[in-house]
């Protein structure tokens, strides 16, 4: 199967646009001397833009015309993205950098994906929904499915290759254009017509590569290529057409960034935990890393989380390019659930998606667990924890249940001692050495403290807990 | 004679009689017998929100609620604070039977994310004690914080300042704390069924150290001064040199 993407500049383009948003917008091509078009959208097509014009013709036509330069790097990049995304149907995908085609060996996959057609219409809808126009076309060898492609066939495997393409005309075909002409010169209009031809007054004439193609083309000559791997990271950027500035138009655009990121991990059979969103403005870029507990790749709970995050977030410029990297694709596995609902149990699936919820917006530092430390300092003797490290505690029930965070200086002639005192003398490894006399008292509202007389560091006397 | 409807009453669910105390709701024994006897259901409510009314912080008012919690964690249920006034220091809680593997503490940086952290725990772990200190979180806000521990079976406790008394409140069970000294006094403001007349009281001990003797005299040492405490004890073992 061949996958050509003929207008991928623009779709590139008007990927991070929602169906309301429509403007003109036309892809020049910014190498040559004389710019001209090489692409519009349907806006700019009505509006009376043509390929081939002048920018400076185009913009008399449409003043507000948005010119995006063709950047052959992000073509690129999107070609790999989607060879990506085709790797979930076949597993030998052969990129074709030149001319934004993807080729792909589905005979092996159809008795999972079933009919030919059935994995076109697939692949086509998928695609859609990220954006991308593909023509698809599918035959027995390479060349042919290119040439399918171009003309949107769909070749059985059977049959013979001749037959089908035999009254496509000839400019179908993938020869050098003066190749092409000296055929169209010789009188040649149809392919079934030069594949009827001796092979040696061919060659003869045109060269050897001529016969090699044909020859492939048909079948006749085997045409081994080289297998693609997919890499182990995500990357895609948006540039959009119209800067914005508030939050909640942003979702769209990076909406669609996250939908081309988990089907790529549905493809790879990855998931995802570390999720590096990239805001970038006229002074700068604006960083929103995102974390999930458990790599996944569920859209809705990204969304979830990113609404969450977005709803926070002040935007400072207007936004020109949304960027989405996920630096490292880790294996995933899917959570069985257990077929009776746990009554009394807690399902940790659901700590789980709240710990993301909250930790998303509060921020990863605002949820954390207690767990104790052996030290006699009471300062030293606690600590927080992330939720997932296990969690120790020695039991003294004879504590307070509240400490201060700081020990506050007080006036001991105020409280009454219950009882004391307790020394405790220690820490003289980590220089925050203490000789200190704990007691019990009561102040005149009838709260109980922990207060204690030290010694050193710094004499006097200090209140440090709460029996509540 | 069976007065009407009291067998509606004890079949349906959301109805009771005013004058009796409602015996077939979920609940949490406190763990204090006191309480429990005027409570309806003799616990906490279950899947319903319980607020706390106290006149000052530090009165007794989270221990209350140990034997309480440390029933939840036996039971393997998560116990969450949100933005407690101090730290709880975990060793005492241990002590209480609170097993800090299934301890949650939450920090916000202002009260209306405190609200949003509490519903969002409230409605998505099932079981277990959401423990949450707000001054006033307005009548629909609290109203939708007690569908949501419905919901998924939670008890909820919230702390509030007793200034607080005079609003309106959806919460299941109010009840007013205040400092009576040796232990807290507790008045139930309202509850689903009849209220009990009287206040209860609670007397909470605090667990004293062991290894040091209790001071035998209060006047005699706040006569003397207690600047200076000095007590044999102290004296015997100094390894360092002053």
């Amino acid at each position: 199967m061949a996958l050509e993407c003929p207008r991928l500049a623009l779709d590139l383009a008007t990927r991070g646009l929602a169906s309301g948003q429509e403007c003109a917008i036309a892809i020049h091509d910014s190498d040559r001397r004389r710019q001209a078009i090489l692409d519009c959208n349907p806006v700019a097509g009505r509006a009376g833009v043509r390929a081939g014009m002048a920018t400076s013709a185009a913009l008399g036509l449409v003043t507000d015309l948005k010119l995006i330069p063709r950047d052959p790097a992000a073509e690129r990049a999107a070609l790999e993205r989607l060879a990506t995304l085709c790797y979930r149907y076949s597993s030998q995908v052969e990129k074709l950098e030149a001319d934004n085609a993807l080729l792909l060996e589905i005979g092996g996959s159809q008795r999972l994906f079933g009919h030919t057609r059935e994995i076109t219409q697939c692949l086509e809808r998928e695609l859609l929904q990220l954006g991308y126009r593909v023509r698809i076309g599918t035959a027995a060898t390479p060349e042919a499915a290119r040439l399918a492609a171009r003309k949107g066939l769909h070749i059985p495997p059977g049959a013979r290759i001749g037959q089908h393409i035999a009254r496509l005309p000839l400019d179908a075909l993938s020869l050098e254009p003066a190749q092409k002409a000296a055929l169209h010169k010789m009188g040649f209009r149809r392919i079934g017509e030069v594949l009827r031809l001796p092979r040696k007054a061919l060659s003869r004439r045109l060269g050897t590569g001529v016969v090699d193609y044909l020859d492939r083309l048909t079948g006749a000559r085997p045409d081994p290529r080289k297998g693609w791997r997919p890499p182990e990271h995500f990357c895609s950027s948006m540039d959009l057409a119209a800067e914005t500035s508030s939050s909640q138009a942003l979702l769209f655009p990076l909406q669609r960034l996250v939908t081309e990121l988990c089907a790529t991990l549905r493809a790879r059979d990855r998931g995802a935990q570390q999720l590096a969103f990239e805001l970038r403005h006229e002074q700068g870029c604006e960083a929103l890393q995102l974390g999930l507990q458990q790599p996944g790749r569920s859209e809705e709970r990204i969304m979830l989380l990113l609404r969450e995050r977005l709803h926070s977030l002040q935007l400072t410029a207007p936004v020109r390019q949304v960027s989405l990297q996920v630096p490292r694709l880790l294996p995933f596995e899917i959570l069985h659930e257990s077929l009776f609902a746990d009554e009394s149990g807690t399902d940790s699936e659901g700590i789980r998606s709240v710990l993301e919820r909250l930790q998303a917006r509060l921020g990863q530092r605002a949820v954390r667990g207690l767990a104790g430390v052996q030290d006699h300092r009471p300062e030293h003797s606690w600590s927080t924890r992330e939720l997932d490290e296990p969690a120790t505690c020695h039991s003294m029930p004879h504590r307070p249940v509240w400490l201060f965070s700081q020990p506050q200086r007080c006036r001991i002639e105020e409280y009454r001692l219950l009882a004391g005192p307790e020394r405790i003398e220690t820490g003289w490894w980590d220089g925050h050495d203490c000789r200190r006399d704990y007691f019990v008292v009561q102040d005149d509202t009838g709260r109980v403290l922990w207060a204690f007389h030290e010694y050193k560091p710094q004499p006097g006397w200090y209140l440090q807990g709460l029996f509540a | 004679m069976p007065r009407p409807g009291e067998h509606l009453a004890r079949t349906l669910p959301g109805i009771w009689q005013g004058r009796s105390l409602r015996r077939n709701l979920a609940t949490l024994p406190t763990g204090h017998a006191a309480l429990d006897r005027q409570l309806p259901g003799h616990g906490w409510p279950l899947g319903a929100i319980s607020e706390l009314l106290t006149e000052t912080t530090g009165h007794g008012e989270f221990s209350l609620l140990m034997p309480a919690l440390a029933e939840l964690s036996a039971r393997g249920q998560w116990v969450v604070l949100v933005d407690p006034p101090w730290i709880p220091y975990p060793p005492a809680m241990s002590g209480y039977g609170i097993s800090m593997e299934r301890v949650m503490l939450i920090r916000t940086r202002t009260p209306e994310e405190s609200l949003w952290a509490c519903e969002q725990v409230l409605r998505d772990i099932r079981g277990g004690a959401v423990l949450a200190w707000h001054d006033d979180p307005g009548f629909t806000r609290l109203r939708r914080l007690q569908l949501a521990a419905r919901s998924a079976l939670k008890t909820g406790f919230l702390f509030r300042p007793h200034t607080m008394a005079h609003q309106a409140s959806p919460a299941a069970l109010r009840l007013q704390l205040s400092a009576d000294p040796p232990g807290t006094r507790i008045r139930v403001l309202k509850c689903q069924g009849q209220r009990a007349a009287e206040s209860i009281f609670i007397r909470h001990s605090p667990h004293l150290p062991g290894k040091t003797r209790p001071v035998a005299d209060p006047e005699q040492d706040s006569a003397k001064g207690l600047s200076r405490p000095q007590s044999a004890p102290m004296e015997t073992h100094q390894p360092y040199a002053h």
